[in-house]
């Protein structure tokens, strides 16, 4: 089993890298665009329909950094690709340097199950869970964003903060109870 | 001018969007050039028909005339109903020099001898494609020109292409294709769809084919350098190598626009956690149809994808590799009727 492993190389001198799987292959060239245009910091971006990665390019590739699973909540098989490719990581991936991105949730097809489901594995993994409009140039801009300053912890260009620390702040957590009316 | 002449007339049209009226007028060429500058596009359908009627009255247009603009209209816009295709089998020996005039004469001697009171007008289009406009009636009747059938057949090939034929008229408009092509039999091709020229062209094979080759030189990616050296895809090669795949399959470019395609099911029912329905002995019917403004194009992209696993399987690329779109699958067996086919032959 080859599994990607984040501290099995050496990092570049004010270099980022980070990898977006998605199995439909759309959002992520999008965001590749947008994530390659940051200044202060060289941003590496590999692009992947789903891990586990091919052998021939271990050489190559990059320390990557983070680790951004992008799911589209109206397509199942996008949430399974996403689910079946975790277990190809390394469990150093899950403190802090892996993190999820859902697009079209205000979709009326997407079903509320699908969204629970994608809630309850970022919660039990610890990861943050990202939300990202991915039709606008506006929404790409905000995902954008987002990702690049988790990204800059996550390769430890920020000082005084690391990817275990951010990410005991931004995980996903799931509500525990969600039928009880919540003012006491 | 009789009433049938001003019925067809309104209803032609009404049929005809106004924006197309003006050009279609024009290449008909049977109005002055005064009454086509009287003919304003900007007013009411209702004001134009009244127009055309009256002209119709100065100019003293009979059927004849009226059906001369229909088929020119019907030429010009095709895509109108749905066409069904054709094949021509068992060809004798001078079929592959049959020329128009010879068709022609051939044709019209035999349907006016297979059905009484059929009115026919053949005429040939300049992409050599012979157009023949079919109005029937039968003992009792004049020939309908409200419900005419159209053909279209492109000389020395074995296609025929029909719209609006029913179940009577087939086999007298079968027979006489049969003997004008110098042919002995006709068959149905299990190819329809609502576009003429996208059927013609899967069928004659008029879209960009893409060959199985062992080392594929692909075109595009040479012009993919200009990506942004930090941007890399790590599954390049077997994204490629679906999109070879799928393009090998189906076609590279533009492909001919299929509305749906259907394939009818007469296989046992196989799932081991059901065994009712895998204990019955008759097979399990089921009809299943794909549908799409552009099938064959969604169905590439679902290869090129991953969605439909690569190699096709020969279900989906029997569709541009045999051209058609109706499939009756059954198991591997001894099969009664006559129209059983297995997926892969």
């Amino acid at each position: 089993m080859s599994l990607l492993k984040p501290f099995s190389k050496l990092p570049g001198l004010n270099t980022a890298s980070i990898l977006l799987v998605e199995s439909e292959e759309q959002f992520q060239l999008r965001l590749a665009d947008a994530l390659v245009e940051e200044s202060n910091v060289t941003v590496n971006v590999r692009l992947a329909k789903s891990l586990p990665l091919p052998m021939e390019h271990e050489v190559t590739r990059p320390r990557i950094d983070l680790v951004v699973f992008i799911i589209n909540l109206t397509s199942e098989l996008s949430f399974q690709s996403a689910e079946a490719s975790l277990k190809y990581l390394d469990p150093g991936y899950f403190l802090g340097k892996v993190c999820f991105m859902v697009t079209n949730a205000r979709n009326a097809s997407a079903p509320p199950e699908r969204l629970d489901a994608v809630r309850k594995l970022a919660a039990s993994l610890h990861c943050a869970l990202l939300f990202a409009e991915d039709e606008t140039p506006d929404g790409v801009t905000n995902a954008t964003e987002r990702l690049l300053t988790i990204l800059k912890v996550a390769a430890g260009l920020v000082p005084m903060a690391t990817a275990l620390y951010l990410s005991n702040l931004t995980r996903c957590t799931m509500p525990s109870d969600l039928d009880q009316p919540s003012f006491d | 001018m009789d009433d049938t002449t001003k019925c067809l007339l309104r209803r032609l049209v009404r049929r005809i969007p106004t924006q197309i009226l003006k050009t279609t007028l024009e290449k008909w060429g049977r109005l002055t050039a005064a009454q086509e500058q009287s003919i304003d596009s900007t007013s009411s359908k209702w004001a134009l028909t009244e127009k055309l009627l009256s002209i119709c009255e100065e100019n003293r247009w009979t059927l004849k005339h009226i059906t001369e603009l229909e088929m020119i209209y019907i030429i010009d816009n095709p895509n109108q109903g749905m066409w069904h295709a054709f094949q021509l089998m068992e060809p004798e020996d001078d079929a592959q020099s049959v020329e128009l005039m010879q068709f022609k004469e051939q044709f019209k001697s035999h349907l006016s001898e297979l059905a009484r009171h059929v009115s026919v007008k053949i005429k040939k289009h300049t992409d050599e494609a012979v157009w023949i406009r079919i109005a029937w009636g039968d003992g009792f009747s004049r020939p309908n020109n409200l419900k005419p059938t159209y053909v279209v057949h492109y000389l020395q090939t074995p296609y025929v292409f029909v719209t609006r034929l029913t179940s009577k008229q087939k086999p007298l408009l079968s027979q006489a294709l049969v003997l004008a092509t110098r042919h002995h039999a006709i068959k149905d091709a299990n190819l329809s769809g609502r576009k003429l020229f996208a059927i013609r062209d899967l069928l004659m094979r008029q879209y960009q084919q893409v060959f199985p080759s062992k080392f594929p030189r692909n075109l595009e990616e040479d012009q993919q350098t200009v990506l942004n050296p930090h941007i890399e895809t790590e599954q390049a090669e077997s994204a490629a190598n679906r999109r070879q795949r799928a393009c090998e399959a189906f076609g590279a470019g533009t492909l001919p626009q299929l509305q749906s395609v259907v394939y009818k099911l007469e296989t046992k029912f196989k799932d081991h956690t059901n065994k009712t329905m895998t204990e019955r002995e008759e097979p399990f019917r089921c009809v299943v149809k794909f549908a799409s403004t552009s099938l064959l194009e969604s169905l590439r992209d679902c290869a090129c994808s991953g969605i439909a696993s690569t190699p096709v399987t020969p279900l989906l690329s029997s569709i541009p590799l045999k051209g058609r779109n109706y499939f009756v699958i059954t198991d591997n067996g001894p099969g009664p009727s006559s129209q059983t086919r297995q997926p892969h032959n």
